[in-house]
């Protein structure tokens, strides 16, 4: 069974471009261009790699990573797309448990390579 | 039992002390002055303090049991590396202040001075690392590992460590391995090569000409066992019959005008052989004056299992990863002379330009001047550590400095030491030992980062944008990653011109209310579609657009959205020629 990947980003193109290359990698990828949709799918969904923007509208990337590690206590890999300039929010993510991030702009080789070496952990 | 290491320690102390009164502090900044000469005399009232009360317990009666001779000497043992932890915290603030102090205006004379504290301040802490690493070791108070290890690839290692040590060529360098030594065993790998390298390290400095030999052969092989012999022999000044019996004695060089001529703290020796002793080994040295000195030690091992050898790097991956390094500047902070030399080394050949050998202040000045990419941090260095120089170099005022990726590299990697490196904002680790390929990757990894950095910083200082500049496009990139399917790269530029057609009205309805906040969200989600068609200009101009509307430059952010709504047309005239051109192949 292929792995499942939540990518959750409002961005609709980069999300196209990511999805269509994480299934070309094997992946069923679930995708959310919001907050509110993420916390709704996690409900029910627990996936084997979270990858999440940090900026994002009505639930940031930040405050998924907070959902998931202490609310849900699940230790699914996370890995937040940030923006340069953006060091804080990328420390303030690995303080609450996110395992890996990605600069945009976003090269979807590198993150295929980053989410297959998380899942194999 | 230490009347040489005191007068050692006493010297120091004596000259930092005529050196600081000599300062003129009048001309000083008088905060900056007082707190320097409070910690001065905390550090020499502590320092009294352990001088004057453990005194009386050596008041004891001659007559003392055997047995309690030996508790003596392991409390006096601990007693010393209770002190030197208590003498270091003071003179580090010594340190800190003297460079602070430095960086301060003061006239040539009082440079002068101030460098005076600090060479004496610099050899008296080194001075005290060493008696305090020997007295842990003596003690028991260090830990030995026992792990699988290969050892011909750790005496290969030593060896090259030792190859950068030899400036002069009169000097040859041998290894003899016997085909008698096992590849794989049990044992302390680091505590080896530190003996090891101690020897050959005390071989180099000795040698004017003529060749250092290392030997290693299986003395005595058992079952589950062996006893391996190493030799280093070389053709130095050698040492007299009557100086090789006190040799090993704490703080004892071979002639009076060893140090003046050679330097060390004449400690080297005799942590070398405490180790070897720790590990049921025995050590011995045979000399004769002009000819040369031959050391030998036995030590017995356990067989180990094989480990896997991880320092070759896959061919292509290492040719890749040398494109991107070449031409890189990179900055090591490292104390250890032998590391330095070995990841210097390192780094040269894969075409990096290295600074190396550096305070903080000279550091942080390199840092303002020239485009560094990176640098290498070691936490564990007995100055001023690691976590210290990042935490000035993040707080530093200027954004060239504060922003340079940091990795920090060391041997013992605690959770602890993670959350300080978090804290304070280092950006990867390295663990010690690394391989090659480790070291490859986590220096890609992180230079990408600064180059991110780089462009925005670039593009703050140049506010003019060439309006040719700003409608170039290039779809070759985004369609090698849409594997080349082209029905996919027609969706995207179908999704890309959507979000610049919102990003537009978005825009001119928040102008109206000046809603700049709104504004510089909109251009933040834009910047990443540019990328991908690979429209530099104009996302220099996006991110210049949103960098104004954090800065709250209404007119400025009008003056941009012009231009874009006049570019804007272009780009896509060009973005729709490029993509017919690729739909026609």
């Amino acid at each position: 069974m292929s792995k499942r990947v939540l990518l959750a980003d409002d961005d609709q193109l980069l999300a196209s471009l990511l999805n269509f290359r994480l299934e070309k990698g094997g992946y069923a990828v679930h995708h959310s261009a919001n907050g509110k949709e993420v916390k709704e799918y996690l409900k029910n969904n627990i996936p084997d790699i979270i990858v999440s923007d940090i900026m994002m509208p009505y639930f940031s990337g930040i405050e998924l990573i907070d959902y998931v590690r202490n609310e849900l206590k699940s230790k699914t890999p996370i890995i937040i797309i940030s923006s340069a300039g953006n060091e804080q929010n990328v420390l303030t993510a690995f303080e609450l448990g996110a395992n890996d991030f990605i600069t945009k702009p976003v090269s979807p080789t590198e993150l295929l390579v980053r989410i297959g070496r998380e899942i194999s952990k | 039992m230490s009347i040489s290491k005191t007068k050692g320690l006493l010297g120091q102390l004596v000259q930092l002390e005529r050196t600081v009164s000599e300062f003129s502090f009048e001309d000083l900044n008088a905060n900056e002055a007082k707190v320097l000469k409070n910690s001065f005399d905390t550090f020499r009232s502590s320092l009294e303090n352990h001088i004057y009360s453990p005194n009386e317990i050596q008041a004891i009666p001659e007559k003392i049991e055997p047995k309690a001779i030996e508790n003596k000497n392991i409390s006096q043992k601990q007693f010393i590396a209770h002190i030197s932890h208590e003498i270091r915290t003071p003179l580090n603030s010594i340190i800190g202040f003297t460079n602070l102090l430095n960086e301060e205006k003061l006239t040539k004379g009082q440079h002068k001075k101030v460098d005076a504290i600090q060479f004496a301040s610099n050899t008296l802490l080194k001075l005290i690392n060493e008696v305090l690493d020997y007295s842990k070791i003596s003690s028991g108070n260090t830990n030995f590992e026992t792990v699988d290890f290969n050892v011909h690839s750790l005496l290969h290692d030593v060896m090259f460590l030792c190859e950068t040590l030899i400036v002069d060529h009169r000097i040859e360098l041998l290894i003899e391995i016997d085909k008698n030594v096992p590849k794989n065993i049990k044992g302390d790998p680091s505590k080896l090569s530190q003996v090891l390298l101690n020897l050959l390290g005390n071989s180099v400095k000795f040698v004017k000409q003529g060749f250092i030999k290392l030997e290693v052969f299986a003395k005595e092989t058992y079952e589950t066992n062996c006893v391996l012999e190493f030799s280093v022999a070389d053709t130095g000044i050698g040492i007299s019959q009557e100086k090789i019996d006190t040799i090993f004695d704490r703080y004892t060089q071979a002639e009076d005008d060893t140090f003046s001529k050679y330097g060390g703290t004449g400690l080297g020796l005799t942590i070398t052989k405490e180790i070897i002793e720790k590990l049921k080994g025995a050590i011995e040295i045979d000399s004769t004056i002009d000819k040369g000195t031959t050391v030998t030690f036995r030590m017995p091992f356990h067989y180990g299992k094989a480990v896997a050898v991880d320092t070759k790097i896959d061919n292509n991956k290492a040719v890749k990863g040398k494109k991107i390094l070449v031409g890189t500047e990179i900055m090591v902070f490292e104390d250890n002379q032998m590391n330095q030399r070995l990841i210097v080394e390192q780094l040269t050949r894969w075409g990096c330009k290295v600074h190396a050998n550096l305070t903080l202040n000279k550091g942080l000045q390199i840092l303002a001047t020239k485009n560094i990419d990176l640098i290498l941090m070691d936490l564990k260095m007995p100055n001023l550590n690691g976590f210290e120089v990042s935490r000035a170099i993040r707080s530093h005022k200027s954004s060239k400095v504060n922003t340079t990726p940091i990795v920090a590299f060391s041997a013992d990697f605690t959770e602890h030491d993670s959350n300080d490196c978090k804290a304070i904002g280092i950006n990867d680790f390295l663990l010690k030992p690394y391989t090659l390929d480790h070291l490859m990757q986590t220096l890609i990894k992180n230079i990408k980062a600064k180059v991110e950095h780089a462009d925005f910083a670039s593009i703050l200082q140049k506010p003019m944008i060439e309006p040719k500049e700003t409608t170039v496009v290039d779809l070759n990139l985004l369609l090698k990653d849409c594997f080349g399917e082209i029905d996919m790269l027609n969706e995207l530029i179908k999704l890309f011109k959507l979000n610049a057609i919102e990003f537009i009205g978005n825009v001119k309805i928040h102008l109206n209310t000046d809603n700049l906040k709104e504004i510089a969200l909109s251009a933040h989600k834009l910047k990443a579609g540019f990328a991908m068609i690979k429209a530099d200009g104009m996302r220099k101009l996006i991110i210049e657009l949103e960098a104004c509307c954090k800065n709250d430059q209404p007119k400025k952010v009008r003056e941009l959205y012009d231009i874009f709504l006049n570019d804007y047309p272009l780009l896509e005239e060009n973005l729709n020629k490029a993509l017919n051109f690729l739909n026609k192949k």
